[in-house]
């Protein structure tokens, strides 16, 4: 059964309030053309879920489409500097910071991948992010009676990812670094492939390397060339620093507006 | 005259000892740049992990945007994701993580989270990334900052991100490292006097004996050029 459909398409089926965990690692094959499309349809009060983001989470943030962001690092890293965006929403109230350690992310995931409510996590104790959250508790270890630090599961309600590689029923393969794309698939309840090429049918079967994301996860393929840009898609393409830099030069909502009109393409 | 981010990158390549399990995370070219010439001196077994996952990349090729691309898996020769790192780390096997924030105390403790209240922040700074865990559980926490002031540098810091087993912190002015749970001045760099370091640091300094941080020898000075010929260790003094 083919997924194929629109970025439109795909984007409509968020609903606003929708927890949305995003792939790829700062400005490394993260679904750009589906944030972009998220902002377009004026998508409101998203859970926003990652473990490094930059100018996804800052786009989004300046569209004021985000209620709250769980993440244990937002930047663009060095070369294009802080998310200033992201950093004015916090520092206004308009959006609820949830600061992580990348790694309890990766565990509120894996709990949810497992079908379990909560992971416990080592070393996070120490920290005054246990104190000040409400999704870090203590766990007693009923063996042993060690405490340890808990994360909350996190269950995204849909994950978007991009790969390289997906076929039309939404098998899709990340090539180069996989970051966390094939846990988020798992943990979340649907999830949304967009993929720089759309392979046949076969073309996964005859292959060493399988899909990191098999079909049956997936709800919506779109064939998005170009998905990760302005960032930079391992094996396709590097990140676009004008476009990037005209982005952090926007003033306001509106003005990102137009400069998306400005980038619209077919998908 | 030495260069800072020079003195900086042989300062924390030195740190790593042959044989150790060493990871640095996104931001981060000076560690990156480090990893690679300790490797390419003193240290040649030690086991490089990163972000993408690509261990030992035998040909890296040096990003400017990111220290968490392609560059470091392209040529690796095994793959260990991030959560593999975490994993690792949290069950004993990592030796070093690199890491870095925005405020340091004397009893080691990092401030990546906020400046102000946490759910009012007057500055919402990017976030620790992997400090609240690595740095509990990584054998020795290596911090870089480069910048050395006095709000840098603070008494108290205005939140606590990590704290753990930071065991040495590296500046444009100095190295520090901790002894008995308290964060001792080690080394000035060529040029820096105390009272400089002093003036520039909150807490106050304490010391048993204070060496010159040894410049790069020739055969680091060398390594460099070929392995970083982009200068992306000088990124954060742009």
């Amino acid at each position: 059964m083919s997924k194929l459909c629109t970025m439109s398409e795909a984007v409509s089926r968020i609903p606003d309030g929708a927890v949305v965990g995003l792939g790829g690692n700062t400005l490394n094959r993260a679904p750009m053309a589906a944030v972009f499309e998220i902002i377009r349809q004026g998508k409101k009060n998203l859970h926003l879920v990652k473990t490094a983001g930059a100018m996804d989470i800052d786009a989004l943030c300046l569209a004021g489409c985000v209620s709250s962001v769980d993440a244990g690092f937002i930047s663009y890293e060095t070369e294009f500097g802080l998310a200033q965006r992201y950093r004015r929403s916090v520092q206004q109230g308009l959006v609820r910071a949830n600061e992580h350690a990348c790694y309890t992310v990766i565990s509120a995931l894996r709990a949810a991948s497992y079908g379990i409510p909560f992971m416990p996590v080592r070393g996070l104790k120490t920290s005054d992010l246990r104190a000040v959250n409400d999704y870090f508790a203590d766990v007693t270890d009923p063996f042993t009676g060690e405490k340890l630090a808990a994360v909350r599961a996190i269950r995204p309600d849909v994950s978007v990812v991009h790969a390289q590689a997906a076929d039309a029923r939404g098998n899709a393969r990340f090539e180069g670094p996989k970051f966390e794309d094939a846990l988020l698939a798992r943990a979340a309840k649907t999830v949304i492939v967009t993929a720089e090429r759309i392979v046949g049918d076969s073309f996964f079967a005859a292959e060493r390397e399988k899909a990191d994301v098999p079909h049956f996860l997936v709800s919506a393929v779109v064939h998005a060339p170009h998905g990760a840009s302005p960032g930079a898609c391992p094996g396709c393409y590097e990140p676009d620093g004008d476009a990037i830099r005209a982005f952090l030069n926007l003033a306001d909502g509106d003005a990102l507006l137009s400069w998306l009109e400005g980038r619209r393409t077919t998908w | 005259m030495v260069r800072t981010c020079d003195i900086m990158t042989v300062a924390l390549s030195r740190l790593i000892h042959d044989g150790d399990t060493v990871f640095h995370g996104v931001s981060s070219h000076m560690p990156m740049v480090a990893v690679m010439l300790a490797k390419a001196t003193h240290a040649p077994n030690a086991a490089y992990v990163n972000i993408p996952g690509g261990v030992d990349p035998e040909r890296p090729v040096l990003q400017r945007f990111t220290s968490a691309g392609t560059g470091l898996w392209d040529s690796a020769c095994a793959a260990f994701p991030l959560m593999d790192v975490f994993d690792l780390s949290m069950r004993g096997g990592l030796d070093v993580a690199f890491l870095s924030g925005v405020q340091f105390d004397n009893r080691g403790n990092v401030n990546a989270s906020v400046i102000g209240d946490y759910r009012k922040p007057k500055v919402r700074l990017p976030g620790g990334a992997g400090s609240a865990v690595l740095i509990p559980t990584a054998k020795r926490a290596i911090i870089w900052r480069t910048k050395h002031d006095r709000r840098t540098f603070t008494d108290k810091v205005d939140f606590v991100t990590a704290k753990g087993n930071v065991s040495d912190i590296v500046t444009p002015l100095c190295c520090f490292t901790m002894y008995e749970g308290e964060l001792i001045l080690k080394s000035v760099h060529p040029g820096v006097s105390i009272d400089r370091v002093a003036e520039n640091t909150a807490f106050p300094l304490r010391y048993f004996e204070i060496t010159e941080t040894p410049p790069p020898t020739a055969e680091e000075e060398a390594a460099l050029r070929r392995i970083d010929p982009l200068d992306l260790r000088n990124l954060e003094f742009l």
